[in-house]
């Protein structure tokens, strides 16, 4: 076995296996590690990069100013986790139960449905942007209309601070529900099919199996769906875009928006380095209790 | 044995109930969307909307007769088939050296990337943005090109690197061992064998360069603007006209929906890095 191996040592390939991995690692080195070092040292500096003069050296007062006075970091905190909070759990329930149901249909017909499920996944964001701007428009919105059909005073989805959020958030669920049940539904599928028949023959109810039996082996698939969903969930910043541009006022405005407002509105790159430094230290905390939850679990089914 | 028949006819209506209503939720606002696009300015604007009218293809042919947005599609054809080849020819080198030397911190080159695609764009946007500024490749084609490997270029490498994997190793050993050079093993056989694996993440990062917004928002101007950016930008100066937004919305999906057809058994997979097959 050892024998078989060697051809594949590095040693044997003194630079082979260093040439080929070369040019991506040099890219990467060139488009995120030095990018990085650079915000990194921006964030300690001012600098307005529309006006003259360069850099000034300000310590660690952009994150203090962040941390301690900008009420609007916060808010946007806030927002960022009512959005996480209102749309993954939502994401994920539907996406559930739309697995599950597909599970139980016809391979043609879930066939069918699976290549619809990639429809939403797959679009452009700012389309969907688009699609929900047309739905929710005050005057001509399918919405409206469908409100009109009932009786009911139209609505201005998302012109209106106390609707705003929530329906960015709605256009989030129909874009990203598809894709938790895609993940939940390939999950499903190679479940192994054994334990189902045994507890078939012993009499076991669908609800029995499914709390008993799927439910537990499914963990490991859900714990990646959800993980993906919460991390891209920081990154959302498209269909906010369209539907609001993170108004009226700031209800609809996440970190990540927030981040982008100051430094292409307001061109305060020191400020904005040391908030997207925030952002990625949140970012990356959340992911590595995650992955560490993920990695415990999956030690613990061995 | 009546009650069986009941109930499991029951459950079957409830089925049909449940799939038509997913099926419902999920097309009807892409068809929204089709249906303004094929309306005149009026029924678009008309409330209640129209479900019957008389389609007219006038959006589709004012969008071909107008000379930004043409720019705007060849730009985002332009960016996303260099960085999608550029990402599958550094990417898939790395991966074969990922996936075959097991040499000192391979595995952890190989999370490291991972883990860049996790990174908010946001974060990264501001330095870029100031980097390109100072090579003077702010509103080119290259300022995308290049800022797409961040997103694309690690995804190629988790990708290829699973699919190398997959294929035994033995045919390149004994190539090897015939004194074939790693680079002619690479190329001659290992791509051969991944073929499929190769197309189909081609497909999603192209997918990926052509849905991405935010970058090129920041990145690209007048000149070298894409067609999520050009979209976007008609909204903004002239008020909405909807005729031209969802005409050109179905274009930007047109590509998509294609590509997505295609790749269709490795789209999860894709999406998430591998995790799910």
């Amino acid at each position: 076995m050892k024998k078989v191996t060697l051809f594949f040592t590095p040693q044997r390939h003194k630079y082979v296996w260093f040439l080929l991995l070369a040019p991506a690692l040099l890219s990467l080195i060139f488009i995120v590690i030095y990018p990085m070092i650079f915000s990194l040292s921006l964030s300690f500096h001012q600098w307005n990069i529309i006006r003259p003069g360069g850099w000034t050296l300000v310590g660690l007062s952009n994150y203090i100013e962040i941390l301690f006075h900008d009420s609007y970091f916060y808010s946007s905190l806030k927002t960022t986790l009512i959005y996480l909070l209102g749309t993954v759990p939502i994401q994920f329930g539907l996406g559930l139960l739309i697995a599950l149901i597909l599970q139980n249909v016809t391979q043609k017909i879930s066939g069918f449905l699976r290549t619809t499920l990639i429809i939403p996944t797959i679009m452009t964001p700012i389309v969907v942007g688009i699609i929900w701007r047309l739905m929710y428009n005050p005057d001509m919105g399918t919405l409206n209309y469908f409100l009109d059909l009932f009786h009911l005073a139209p609505i201005n989805w998302v012109g209106m601070p106390n609707t705003a959020l929530l329906s960015v958030m709605v256009a989030d669920i129909w874009e990203w529900t598809p894709f938790m049940a895609l993940i939940l539904l390939a999950g499903l599928q190679s479940l192994p099919t054994e334990p189902f028949e045994a507890a078939l023959v012993d009499g076991a109810s669908f609800l029995q199996m499914f709390r008993f039996i799927t439910l537990p082996l499914l963990i490991p698939t859900m714990l990646v769906a959800l993980l993906i969903r919460i991390i891209d969930s920081f990154k959302t910043f498209d269909i906010i875009f369209v539907l609001t541009e993170g108004g009226p006022g700031r209800v609809t405005e996440t970190m990540n928006y927030f981040t982008y407002r100051y430094g292409f509105k307001f061109f305060h790159m020191g400020y904005t380095s040391a908030l997207s430094w925030i952002l990625l230290m949140i970012v990356t905390i959340i992911s590595m209790l995650l992955i560490k939850i993920f990695f415990i679990r999956r030690v613990i089914e061995r | 044995m009546v009650n069986i028949n009941f109930k499991s006819k029951i459950k079957k209506i409830m089925f049909t109930i449940a799939v038509v209503v997913i099926f419902g939720v999920i097309l009807f606002p892409p068809l929204v969307l089709f249906l303004t696009s094929l309306k005149t300015e009026v029924d678009a604007l008309s409330f209640p909307p129209k479900w019957i009218f008389k389609p007219t293809i006038k959006n589709y042919i004012d969008i071909f007769g107008d000379f930004a947005l043409i720019k705007n599609l060849l730009n985002s054809i332009i960016v996303a088939i260099s960085n999608t080849v550029i990402s599958l020819l550094f990417g898939s080198m790395a991966a074969y050296s990922l996936a075959r030397f097991k040499f000192k911190g391979s595995d952890n080159i190989a999370f490291w990337m991972l883990s860049i695609r996790m990174m908010p764009p946001v974060v990264a946007i501001i330095p870029i943005y100031i980097i390109m500024r100072n090579l003077h490749l702010l509103d080119t084609n290259w300022a995308l090109i290049i800022a797409y490997l961040t997103i694309n270029l690690p995804f190629v490498v988790w990708m290829m690197k699973g699919f190398f994997e997959d294929i035994p190793k033995e045919i390149e050993e004994s190539a090897l061992v015939d004194g074939c050079s790693v680079f002619d093993v690479f190329r001659k056989i290992a791509i051969p064998l991944v073929a499929p694996g190769l197309a189909a993440t081609g497909i999603l990062t192209f997918i990926f360069a052509w849905n991405e917004f935010l970058m090129a928002l920041i990145l690209t101007g007048t000149k070298s603007a894409t067609l999520p950016v050009g979209l976007i930008g008609c909204m903004r100066e002239t008020g909405i006209n909807w005729g031209y937004m969802t005409s050109g919305g179905v274009i930007a999906l047109i590509p998509v929906l294609i590509f997505a057809l295609f790749a269709q058994k490795n789209i999860v997979k894709g999406l998430t890095m591998g995790a799910i097959k």
